[in-house]
């Protein structure tokens, strides 16, 4: 992207390459982290030595702070969020940080409110009862 | 942010793994991917090389004239993890000082967190030292913390990235 000063990921200013690639959740992450760990052990007796720094940190990294564990809410949770019109980007971080109230939704993304959008409190609340059946159900 | 992309990249296998049965030779290529892709680490662009998922396409291999090697053309899906200025993320302290502390956020390992932007924390020195607001919220080692990115620095000769965070902003802190 041209001016680096620019980037401002509050006003999703970073860069249209970014803003058109597929992000993942951190419970994503960790599926598909955790998955190719296993199939790792299978082969290996030693599989962190099998693996890159980068990706031991990582897979610590989305362990803990995977708020949803079961691939079928993984899946219902993107699908939830994929209903509301919001950038890749918007949706993983309301999927990583699982704001509680819509306040606290709009501190997070305070893109949900730029002009022009159509997030009124009520559609923010609305997918975060959502959300938080399925954490309830899991 | 971890980031899905796809990428088309060259991978070189000697003459030696060269072998008529197919399936050694995918096996080899991947292989070579997967060493290449390890050890890039990381690049300003994309940020930090998390893993491959998929080899989607193996192109016609070329001979290098000179050392017999053999170039393929691949196209693969892998995770890249990057942070933004201006994201919110949840990282873990590593280390307490008094002028501030590390936090390790993915694999970030130098996420700097200064008492100027935590203003209402107070430093409480000891064997193990830690910061403290007057609600008795406690940051200190392996304390789970949100915070606001507020810059990103690419190290080039490190192949990292160091960055600054802050606590000013509505729900960030201790979790």
């Amino acid at each position: 992207m041209s001016g680096e000063e620019e980037e401002n990921a509050a006003e999703l200013k970073i860069g249209d390459e970014f803003l058109k690639a597929k992000c993942l959740m951190n419970c994503e992450v960790s599926l598909i982290l955790e998955h190719k760990y296993e199939q790792l052990q299978q082969v290996s007796e030693d599989p962190m030595n099998q693996v890159s720094q980068v990706f031991e940190k990582s897979l610590q990294y989305v362990k803990r702070f995977s708020r949803y564990k079961n691939p079928d809410a993984v899946r219902q949770v993107r699908e939830i969020l994929s209903r509301h019109q919001l950038t890749e980007f918007e949706l993983c971080v309301l999927g990583n940080l699982c704001p509680e109230t819509v306040e606290e939704a709009v501190a997070m993304v305070p893109s949900l409110k730029t002009k022009g959008r159509a997030h009124d409190d009520e559609a923010i609340e609305k997918m975060l009862n959502d959300l938080s059946l399925v954490k309830r159900f899991e | 942010m971890f980031l899905k992309v796809q990428l088309p990249w060259n991978v070189m296998i000697s003459a030696e793994n060269m072998d008529a049965k197919g399936l050694m030779l995918k096996r080899a290529i991947l292989v070579q991917l997967l060493d290449v892709f390890a050890s890039k680490k990381a690049t300003r662009e994309l940020g930090y090389y998390v893993a491959v998922t998929t080899l989607d396409k193996i192109g016609e291999g070329k001979i290098r004239e000179n050392t017999g090697e053999v170039l393929f053309p691949v196209l693969f899906s892998g995770i890249t993890f990057k942070i933004f200025k201006g994201e919110i993320v949840h990282g873990v302290v590593n280390k307490v000082m008094k002028h501030g502390v590390f936090l390790k956020c993915g694999p970030i390992e130098n996420m700097y967190l200064s008492y100027t932007k935590m203003p209402d924390y107070k430093y409480i020195p000891g064997e193990n030292p830690i910061f403290m607001n007057e609600k008795m919220s406690r940051i200190q080692v392996e304390t789970k913390i949100r915070v606001v990115v507020l810059g990103t620095k690419w190290l080039e000769v490190e192949r990292e990235f160091q960055a600054l965070a802050s606590l000013e902003g509505d729900y960030l802190g201790p979790i």
